[in-house]
């Protein structure tokens, strides 16, 4: 972190010198002044700068409406599945810039060429070889890329940079809910609603993501239903749960008690409804990632109704050697989210899912000496659906012009932020500024 | 009149809870409060032996050649092996800021120059991480895991089994109150025993000496804060985090102290050092006052604010007595703190003697930190582990790994420690333990420090089972008759009051024990079993 942010000196006093302008904590709301003030003085941290205008919402309130009125289609319920990059996928080799000379002289020994299998999405920009899978459904119009997504003042360490991209935070500030945690908490804030599950959000994992957590609510992290229901029907564990979930809790002690029921009957809905599960037709990778892209479809194609999933796919830090395992991690990737598509669509439900795909941060321009890449800014976010408003390359890649790039990595173009608050608003139907605060721009027509 | 859960509850908050022998003679909380200062008083450091903190690649120039970063990247990477070359030339190059050649035409090659070498820790010159080839980079991650397992084990330890358990509840406070990531296991040793030390003594005193902790300057990028590029963030996070609170300064504030701290540094042997030429001496306005300020002077003008009392204040009830401040009872405490001159001992010893924190309501009603969890086990049954390693490992799936604060806040606390998946790893953690149940848990890999190898996913297995020794438990229980014996031990274990219907599924479980042992053994894990038992 220290070596990162030495060279990031000059940036950061730039941009601090921007931060009196930017939204303060997400909670404060803007004024119109100090709004287009921040827009007109900040070209920097403009969330959609450089986003083209279809996918601008802006202040037009008829976007929005059209947005909230275009609900599921036949009121099926839609659900998210978040697929995390753990350690910083390289996504200028994900998705490779292949007639761009800067891209080859920046990676002598690592830029990927035609030669090598690249699977091309337009004339500029191509798939990695190992992404065939990816390619199909891209070609049938289930797959949107965008291009340089970010925040401004971008942490290079694993763990910040996880930390803002799984509390939806920015660099600023730090928060102690995730974003999919906060919207569940505002799915029990509607009044009329009964409170959310703990299986409305999944993790495929043995602990909880911070991304899951919300102030009142919480996901649910399970590998495999049946053991979850195993441990939970355990003579003594399944006797000390009587309590029941909807209970308002007031001491600490409710409160673990509600949490253990609600995890018990959560156990005991997934296992009930997953117990004779049928049977999918897609092939998926032999791994753990698999096999959790293996359970949530089985878990989606069961009819069990939660919301979210999260998935991580981890290993991505290639500082040294990259070529082989990239490959083999994008391949797992590819060939699990095709064998996904295919389960969903089989049973009519890839309309109602969507796919994100995202890592905490993307990788320098420039290889390393080790034949990798170190840490660095913006990164290309997939998206994958069935029932995609606008499939295809969402805007255009960033530039690797010396003077564009910041010390080096590339500038990001469009906020993350932007892209959760159109998941929220217009797919999951969620208040985006309940969950995000205000002042995150949306993008219109997207999902 | 102190009932025996009164005592147990000072011993809980005020340490990792009591020991049979604490609860046994029984005693006014006030005397057994003076007896905990008295214990704590003593102050030694943790070492680990001095290999341990070593960088693994002091001998490295013996046998490396040309730094990585002096070579254009080819095919074949440094390999360690047979590449002599003349170093000290090469040293001297490089030292002397010769430029490094770069990749033609990448943009790596408009990096600014910068010298291939650093002077470690033991004023020895190291290669720097960057150039390390990747078996060395193992290696280091190696060295440095270890050596962080290292500190956690000996500080769990003294949690677990020391009688200055106060010293090191409170330093577990302030652990969290200055959070602090870095890679190094040195300089989080060093931080870790500045907290110690003053971890009962006067807060400003404790405060001035993390801020000059090499880590800290680190960890917030005070190394770049220099007169002519003030950094911020070291002054934006001492005054939102470590005194005042958000809402209780402005941004010209911010500005200001930034100004302030400039020169504030480290050399590379690890210790403070103040930069005098990177320092702005010139005037600032900090909170209303103005003069030629330096960073002793920011922080003293920090403390000086009411705000901060009621913050740090607030954060000591928080930790010690309830997740839910009470206004009515911190705004004293806050007046009385700031006027002992921001005595911690002073401050806790009115928490810890006041008849409010007796009160029912406010015992068993704050949920347990993972390492109060698992200290607080192996404190009140006497357990000696073997495998603590598998311990630290089962405290990281709970959510709470030393060392490595979830951001610079520090770990939320209270409700946030539970969810689904973490009640029902806690639940199970007695039963792993003591009846050698088999599990299996996937660790996530999130950990920028300490990296794993290959990056994926790793398995924490069974291989925890500890004995459980019953004759501290059953002097405890003396002559209890036994249907009597689940009651009399919930009253030890438990400080929320047990459920009836879960008091009778305890006793049922014990009765088809075939023999005392067994059945004293079985009461036991189903009551370290049962959610009351995390919470104290």
């Amino acid at each position: 972190m220290q070596r990162a942010t030495e060279r990031l000196a000059w940036v950061v006093v730039m941009q601090r010198a921007a931060k009196h302008d930017s939204p303060p904590h997400y909670l404060t709301p803007l004024t119109t002044m100090q709004r287009r003030h921040f827009l007109q003085s900040s070209a920097l941290a403009s969330t959609l700068l450089l986003v083209p205008r279809f996918l601008r919402a802006l202040d037009r309130p008829e976007a929005r409406l059209a947005a909230r009125l275009r609900d599921a289609p036949g009121g099926e319920p839609r659900r998210l599945i978040v697929v995390q990059l753990g350690g910083g996928n390289d996504g200028l080799n994900t998705l490779v810039p292949f007639r761009n000379d800067l891209y080859f002289q920046a990676r002598p020994t690592l830029a990927l060429r035609s030669t090598d299998g690249l699977l091309p999405l337009s004339d500029e920009l191509a798939l990695h070889p190992a992404m065939k899978g990816l390619k199909d459904l891209f070609d049938q119009g289930q797959v949107a890329i965008a291009n340089a997504v970010g925040y401004p003042n971008p942490d290079r360490s694993h763990f910040r940079a996880m930390d803002i991209w799984q509390t939806g935070s920015g660099a600023e500030r730090t928060l102690s809910t995730g974003w999919l945690g906060r919207y569940l908490d505002s799915t029990c804030a509607a009044p009329g609603r009964p409170a959310a599950p703990a299986y409305q959000a999944l993790e495929l994992d043995d602990t909880l993501s911070l991304a899951l957590k919300g102030a009142r609510r919480t996901g649910l992290a399970l590998r495999d239903p049946a053991k979850l229901h195993q441990l939970t029907q355990s003579r003594y564990l399944s006797r000390l749960s009587q309590e029941s979930a909807a209970a308002p809790a007031v001491s600490e002690v409710d409160y673990l008690y509600k949490t253990l029921a609600d995890a018990a009957s959560s156990a005991e809905y997934l296992y009930e409804k997953t117990k004779a599960h049928p049977l999918g037709a897609g092939t998926y990778p032999q791994s753990a990632f698999g096999k959790s892209l293996k359970t949530t479809a089985e878990l989606i194609t069961s009819g069990v109704e939660s919301r979210v999933y999260y998935l991580a796919l981890s290993g991505f830090d290639t500082h040294v050697g990259q070529l082989g395992r990239q490959a083999q991690l994008l391949g797992e990737l590819s060939a699990g989210l095709s064998a996904l598509a295919a389960d969903l669509r089989q049973a009519g439900e890839w309309v109602n899912t969507l796919v994100l795909v995202f890592s905490e941060f993307g990788r320098r321009v420039g290889q390393n000496a080790s034949n990798g890449t170190d840490h660095g800014t913006a990164n290309n976010v997939l998206l994958l659906s069935g029932g995609l408003r606008r499939a295809g390359l969402l805007n255009q890649p960033a530039s690797l012009a010396l003077a564009d790039l910041d010390q080096g990595d590339l500038r990001y173009q469009l906020d993350f932020r932007s892209l959760y608050a159109s998941v929220l608003a217009d797919w999951l139907g969620a208040d985006d500024q309940l969950v995000l605060g205000p002042g995150v721009e949306k993008l219109v027509g997207l999902v | 009149m102190t009932t025996q859960r009164q005592l147990q509850h000072l011993y809980w908050r005020a340490g990792f809870g009591p020991r049979p022998q604490d609860v046994a003679a029984g005693g006014r909380v006030a005397d057994a409060w003076r007896q905990l200062w008295q214990d704590a008083r003593a102050y030694a450091p943790i070492t680990l032996p001095a290999a341990a903190l070593e960088e693994p690649q002091g001998a490295l120039l013996a046998t490396l050649g040309a730094p990585a970063s002096t070579s254009p990247p080819s095919p074949a990477p440094l390999k360690a092996a047979g590449m002599v070359t003349d170093v000290a030339a090469d040293m001297a190059a490089t030292m002397a800021g010769a430029p490094t050649m770069g990749v033609p035409g990448a943009p790596v090659a408009m990096l600014p120059p910068r010298s291939a070498l650093r002077l470690g820790r033991t004023g020895l010159p190291q290669l720097r991480r960057a150039d390390l080839t990747p078996e060395q980079r193992k290696q280091q991650n190696q060295a440095r895991r270890e050596a962080f397992i290292g500190i956690s084990t000996a500080w769990m330890d003294l949690m677990s089994d020391g009688a200055g358990a106060l010293r090191e509840k409170v330093a577990l406070f302030w652990h969290g109150h200055f959070a602090c990531r870095v890679r190094e296991p040195a300089d989080s040793l060093r931080l870790l025993n500045t907290i110690r030390e003053r971890a009962l003594g006067r807060f400003q005193d404790l405060l001035l000496a993390v801020s000059q902790e090499p880590a800290m300057l680190r960890f917030l990028n005070n190394q770049q804060n220099r007169k002519q590029h003030p950094n911020e963030n070291f002054a934006r996070e001492v005054m939102e985090l470590f005194t005042l609170g958000r809402g209780n300064y402005s941004e010209t504030d911010v500005k200001e102290a930034a100004r302030a701290f400039t020169g504030w540094s480290a050399d590379a042997g690890g210790n403070f050092r103040f930069r005098e030429r990177e320092h702005d001496a010139g005037p600032k306005t900090l909170l209303g006052q103005t003069g030629p300020w330096d960073g002793q002077a920011a922080l003293r003008i920090l403390l000086e604010q009411p705000a901060a009392a009621t913050f740090l204040t607030t954060k000591v009830y928080r930790f010690f007595v309830s997740d839910q401040p009470d206004p009515a009872r911190i705004a004293p405490l806050a007046a009385a703190f700031r006027a002992s001159g921001y005595d911690i001992g002073d401050l806790l010893t009115r928490v810890f003697t006041a008849p409010w924190f007796y009160e029912p309501a406010g015992m068993g009603a704050l949920v347990k930190s993972p390492v109060a969890l698992v200290a607080g086990l192996r404190r009140t049954l006497n357990l000696r582990v073997t495998n603590e390693r598998l311990l630290l490992d089962y405290q990281k799936a709970l959510g709470q790994t030393l060392f490595m604060p979830p951001n610079v806040a520090g770990w939320p606390g209270g409700r946030a420690w539970i969810d689904s998946s973490s009640l029902l790893l806690r639940l199970q953690l007695p039963g792993i333990l003591f009846k050698n149940n088999d599990f299996t848990l996937r660790l996530k890999d999130d950990d920028d420090v300490l990296p794993q190898v290959g990056g994926r996913a790793r398995q924490l297995r069974a291989g925890l089972a500890t004995r459980l020794p019953l004759v501290p438990l059953q002097a405890l229980l003396g002559a209890t008759p036994t249907p009597e014996q689940p009651r009399r031990l919930a009253a030890f274990l438990l400080q929320a009051p047990i459920r009836p219907e879960n008091l009778a599924l305890v006793e049922e479980a014990a009765t088809h024990a075939l023999t005392p042992e067994t059945r004293l053994r079985t009461t036991l894990v189903s009551l370290l079993s049962l959610p009351e038992y995390q919470l104290c």
